[in-house]
């Protein structure tokens, strides 16, 4: 019976440690695409910063500035765009954001308002795939690739649907890489463009060319595909982030299991030796 | 000549960042040349050439997939989707490009694909142009 007891937990031993190496080969794979993720989130900063810093001048010293993107319209659908993993492994990552996706829906349509999604990521299009909510569109498994071209093109299909009149607002729901350790489901709102300093009244000395005007709703594509950009390579580093956490979590606890049961194996074999030896003493006492 | 700061940047990265004598760009109006010391500014940019003369005096031409440029007494930035440097860009991968933009325009359905279809084969188009300008 020992005997059994022993090659089941041999046999338990080397599934766990299977399931080991792949764990820490999943970290390890998260860590290295961490890393370059990172790198891309950070390196799209500084061009934001011009951006924004450029379109609250344009706002702010243009007299008599009006844009259809810095009002809210009482009617018009607003758009959600969720981003998530393309995979699971990565712990709450996806669900946060979801979680804060849902609840936002709620609130939107007691405020009467129609809501549209666009989904970034397969697990987010499988998720609202579930709902009877409108989808515009779904891109997956662009995180890792994602350029500003793709950007721009969903940027330039909102702004589109915003000059039509169709939708009033746009909202992002992202995952912020805080640290490696911390990530954090977040909520942006874009259109219309929030924070926008206005001191009317200050003539500008700046020349645009060909309107204020102009230049803000030209620079909205770029406002817009700037922060899909930003938030898409910020999600995807978090959900590497997050995932090297789970694995790292998956493969100390496998490394627990495997000591725990090596133990167990040990004392099996210890006890299986015991007895043989008590039979043999027995064995050659019963023969004097 | 007296020479400026330029700087040319893109969500990706900094894309240049240096002294220059002038740079060229095109705007919505026309082509705007701008020097040392010129007067605030800031004009929208479709897809086009930037033409840049660097402080040795050689120019430099880069393909501009739509932006902005903002001249300010400190320095100028232009703001860009996307640029690439005439030599450095991919004929083949902007030729079918052009050819996806040319289908697309044909099966867009309203007036909204054919915008987007119209806007990304003057993206292509452009890459083109400036790719065969280079010396």
């Amino acid at each position: 019976m020992a005997a059994a007891n022993m090659k089941a937990i041999k046999r338990r031993i080397k599934s766990v440690e299977s399931t080991m190496q792949i764990t820490k080969a999943m970290e390890l794979v998260s860590s290295s695409k961490l890393r370059k993720a990172k790198e891309r989130a950070e390196q799209a900063v500084p061009f934001f910063n011009l951006l924004y810093q450029t379109m609250s001048e344009v706002a702010s010293e243009a007299v008599g500035f009006r844009s259809i993107f810095t009002e809210l319209k009482p009617e018009g659908a607003a758009l959600m765009v969720v981003m998530a993993g393309d995979r699971g492994l990565a712990g709450g990552f996806n669900l946060n954001v979801f979680r804060k996706a849902d609840e936002r829906v709620k609130e939107l349509k007691a405020e009467g308002r129609e809501v549209i999604l666009m989904t970034v990521g397969r697990k987010a299009s499988e998720h609202y795939q579930k709902t009877e909510l409108r989808i515009l569109g779904t891109f997956d498994n662009i995180g890792e690739t994602v350029t500003t071209y793709t950007a721009l093109d969903m940027a330039e299909h909102i702004v589109h649907l915003c000059k039509e009149g169709h939708i009033a607002m746009v909202e992002v729901f992202f995952t912020n890489m805080v640290s490696p350790l911390v990530q954090e489901a977040r909520q942006m709102q874009v259109i219309p463009v929030p924070n926008l300093e206005r001191n009317p009244g200050v003539q500008s000395l700046t020349n645009y060319e060909p309107s204020p005007e102009a230049v803000f709703d030209s620079l909205i594509p770029q406002y817009l595909a700037g922060i899909l950009y930003c938030t898409i390579v910020d999600t995807y580093a978090s959900e590497q982030a997050a995932r090297r956490m789970a694995m790292e979590n998956a493969t100390d606890n496998a490394q627990e299991m495997i000591d725990d049961l090596s133990l167990k194996y040990n004392r099996a074999r210890l006890a299986s030796i015991t007895q043989e030896l008590t039979e043999i003493v027995s064995g050659a006492n019963a023969q004097n | 000549m007296s020479t400026f700061q330029l700087q040319i940047i893109t969500p990706e990265k900094i894309f240049f960042e240096g002294n220059v004598q002038r740079v060229i760009v095109r705007t919505t109006e026309g082509d705007v040349g701008i020097l040392a010391k010129h007067e605030k500014y800031v004009a929208a940019l479709p897809s086009g050439p930037i033409k840049v003369t660097l402080e040795d005096g050689t120019e430099r031409i880069a393909a501009l997939s739509g932006g902005a440029v903002k001249v300010s007494p400190s320095q100028t930035a232009i703001l860009a989707n996307a640029v690439e440097w005439a030599e450095d860009i991919d004929i083949d991968w902007a030729k079918r490009s052009e050819e996806d933009a040319l289908r697309r325009k044909e099966q867009s359905k309203n007036a909204h694909d054919m915008e987007r279809a119209e806007l990304k084969l003057q993206r292509a188009l452009n890459r083109l142009r400036v790719s065969s300008m280079k010396q």
